[in-house]
């Protein structure tokens, strides 16, 4: 794919302090329009990620490029960030403290005031226009925080834990508003250790740890690759057909029964005998891995030191 | 597109901290309340006192009257002479009851002897009115007594000649000029350091508050360093403005209008003479700016350094003594301002500001001196810039510890 493809891409990139390596080697491709979620456990790299792609850190190998570009160039103008510690002028009142982020990200002074009176309102922060950032609660100044980073209607909006200090409500507008931008062509990286809203959200996620990448995928294509090979079936009358050769063994669960399938059994073919048979099913459910547990079994595996497992040979031990 | 932004932090910097309380407080009451001071005296000193000035004259010895006339005209007195009769001072009461003169002044052989006069008013003059006519009469008498004994009374009264004679080829030291190198120099001192110091505090607070982040994905460190300082000089050249705009109304027509109306004031008139010349105010200003850059811009690399306060006002330090040294040379230099420790201390572009300012009040610094200085102080400005400006850009997103000394210098050589 043509380098500009991708609103972000890094080409092994590395970063230390000191003696600790934070990032280390790190290929990653965010390609244009999608929603990127880079996942990984505390302390395994994300912010400083993010931060070598804002250019606030410089990597001591490998590059970093913006929409195919030197980031310099379009960093001012076509990116929102929302950094990981959040921090607004206390002493501005809020409408003010809107239009100057919106005028040093290149737009003009009536436009952005114009501009923070929609979003204010939007968020419901419209008599707050002319009070002082300090006088607003916790969650309302991230709002204010949050409107100063697509004030100017980036192209790439870079979120650090966006969601982290917001309650469920907020939780949920915010989500709202990065699947607008996202209906309106912008791409967007945000990271997170919240498995619940990376799942909703992402088309792909990249997970990190220990400095590393260990995971690189689309989420539909990791979940189908992750299928951990149960079913859950729940049924009425007769349940002989259960068993067959695509089926390793049976567990009783309250209710039901879990089936492990061999490696690269058809569930079809058992569900096509369980409906022969006349059995009344209830439930034929595919068992899907959640993220949380593809991250915990990666991450978790890659903390107990067996680094860079490759995908198609993981198996089990999900519950 | 980069100038915008640094534009951008120069306006929010400015009118943030113009519109603080404390600013307006500081630039606007001050001179108010200077205002004040003069002036509610003068309006309540205006009210009724007109009649008052009429002052009639009873002169028993017969010669004080035109010695002591021009001096009461010059401290505002409308001055009158009544011929000593028997019912002279009943009809003199009455003129005052009647409100057509404010006083009457009796001159007799007490005056020639011993300077005794009597005051007749319907209420007691101000003690400051008392005075002015007091020394009048006393100087009108002295006189008269010693040019009958063949002395130059007018000399003796002034206060004599003292012709003096310097070997050295200094600069005549008046003390207007001592009173504004000094003045000045302080002046310098507390601006200096007060702006210098809260381009320190903002940069700290942006740091500590994690806003510096979002700014720095928008534009360059060193643009964002460059707009605080410009902001904060800006305010800091308001503030002057406004001051010097009001010394300057308050001086020359405020005063005017006060010692209109109370003469006994007159003296105040000499407060004009003090008043620094425009060139000596623009070489004030200039020392400013040129010691405000150079300061700010250490002060500015300091903060980027440190995490809080604390820090701070420790790593400051050797910052500040720069500003105070000179400050401890004030009198060796305002002694002798074209000394060699004068000269050798007002070239070094740190202490130039003050320095060099004590010598141009005192009209010790030939030209090229002051231009030198400058000159210096440009050149020093370049080389602050560059290495706080790389110790700022690497500072400001540093957490945890103060960075030591080896370190601060590959902060430099790699940023």
């Amino acid at each position: 794919m043509n380098d500009s493809g991708f609103a972000v891409r890094l080409s092994r990139v590395t970063k230390s302090f000191g003696k600790h390596t934070a990032v280390s080697e790190l290929d990653l491709e965010v390609p244009r329009g999608t929603i990127y979620g880079l996942l990984g456990p505390n302390g395994s790299g994300k912010t400083t990620t993010i931060r070598m792609i804002m250019g606030i850190l410089n990597p001591d190998q490998g590059k970093v490029s913006l929409f195919g570009a030197d980031p310099d160039e379009t960093r001012r103008t076509k990116v929102g960030y929302l950094p990981e510690e959040r921090g607004i002028y206390k002493k501005m009142n809020v409408l003010e403290v809107l239009v100057f982020l919106a005028e040093i990200r290149g737009v003009k002074r009536p436009e952005g005031r114009a501009r923070a009176g929609k979003w204010l309102e939007r968020l419901g922060l419209s008599g707050w226009t002319d009070k002082k950032v300090e006088d607003l609660s916790k969650g309302m100044q991230q709002k204010v925080q949050f409107i100063g980073t697509v004030i100017h209607e980036p192209e790439l909006l870079i979120l650090d834990e966006p969601f982290s200090g917001l309650d469920p409500i907020n939780q949920d507008v915010l989500e709202e508003i990065v699947r607008d931008f996202h209906g309106r062509g912008t791409t967007i990286l945000f990271s997170t250790h919240l498995m619940d809203q990376a799942e909703r959200l992402c088309e792909r996620v990249c997970l990190i740890s220990k400095a590393r990448k260990i995971l690189d995928a689309e989420l539909s294509e990791l979940k189908a690759a992750e299928r951990t090979g149960v079913v859950a079936v729940e049924c009425e009358g007769s349940d002989g057909w259960l068993s067959g050769p695509e089926v390793d063994h049976i567990e009783a669960v309250n209710g039901g029964f879990k089936l492990m399938l061999r490696d690269g059994a058809d569930p079809q073919a058992i569900l096509r005998r369980g409906v022969a048979s006349g059995a009344t099913i209830l439930k034929f459910d595919l068992v899907e891995p959640r993220l949380h547990e593809i991250f915990v079994r990666h991450a978790g595996a890659d903390a107990a030191g067996d680094a860079g497992l490759p995908l198609a040979t993981t198996h089990g031990g999900v519950r | 597109m980069m100038g915008h932004n640094v534009w951008a932090v120069i306006r929010r910097e400015y009118l943030q901290r113009v519109r603080s309380k404390w600013f307006i407080i500081a630039t606007v009451a001050g001179p108010i309340l200077m205002a004040a001071l003069m002036f509610v005296p003068v309006y309540f000193a205006a009210q009724g006192e007109r009649g008052e000035r009429v002052l009639a004259v009873v002169d028993q010895t017969d010669v004080l009257y035109e010695r002591l006339a021009p001096r009461l005209e010059a401290a505002g007195y409308d001055v009158s002479q009544e011929a000593y009769s028997e019912n002279v001072f009943a009809a003199l009461t009455q003129r005052i009851e009647d409100g057509e003169i404010g006083v009457f002044l009796v001159l007799d052989e007490g005056t020639m002897s011993a300077g005794q006069a009597r005051l007749v008013a319907k209420q007691r003059p101000s003690s400051l009115r008392s005075l002015s006519i007091r020394q009048a009469v006393v100087a009108s008498a002295l006189e008269q007594q010693l040019e009958s004994a063949g002395v130059d009374a007018v000399s003796m009264l002034q206060g004599g000649a003292l012709e003096v004679e310097v070997l050295s080829a200094g600069p005549r030291d008046r003390p207007a000029q001592l009173g504004v190198s000094f003045i000045g120099a302080m002046f310098l001192y507390m601006v200096i350091l007060l702006y210098s110091v809260s381009v320190m505090r903002a940069t700290l607070e942006e740091k500590t508050t994690r806003v510096v982040e979002v700014i720095v994905s928008a534009m360059k460190p060193w643009h964002l360093m460059l707009g605080k300082i410009l902001g904060v000089g800006a305010v800091g050249l308001t503030q002057m403005a406004v001051w010097a705009a009001s010394a300057v109304v308050l001086v020359s027509a405020g005063l005017p209008a006060l010692i209109a109306s109370r003469p006994e004031l007159a003296q105040l008139s000499e407060l004009q003479a003090v008043l620094p010349g425009v060139k000596l105010v623009l070489l004030f200003l200039g020392f400013f700016v040129f010691g405000f850059f150079m300061f700010s811009g250490l002060y500015a690399a300091v903060g980027a350094m440190c995490s809080t306060d604390e820090e701070a006002q420790q790593a400051q330090f050797p910052v500040t003594m720069f500003v105070i040294v000179p400050m401890m040379f004030l009198t060796p230099v305002l002694n002798d301002p074209s000394g060699s420790l004068a000269v050798g201390l007002s070239l070094f572009p740190l202490f130039t500001p003050i320095i060099m300012w004590i010598r141009v009040a005192s009209e010790a610094a030939p030209l090229w001196q002051i231009g030198l200085s400058f000159l210096l102080m440009g050149l020093t400005i370049v080389a602050i810039a560059w290495v706080a400006g790389r110790i700022y850009k690497v500072g400001i997103l540093m957490a945890g510890k103060r960075p030591t000394l080896p370190e601060l210098l590959r902060w430099v050589r790699e940023a």
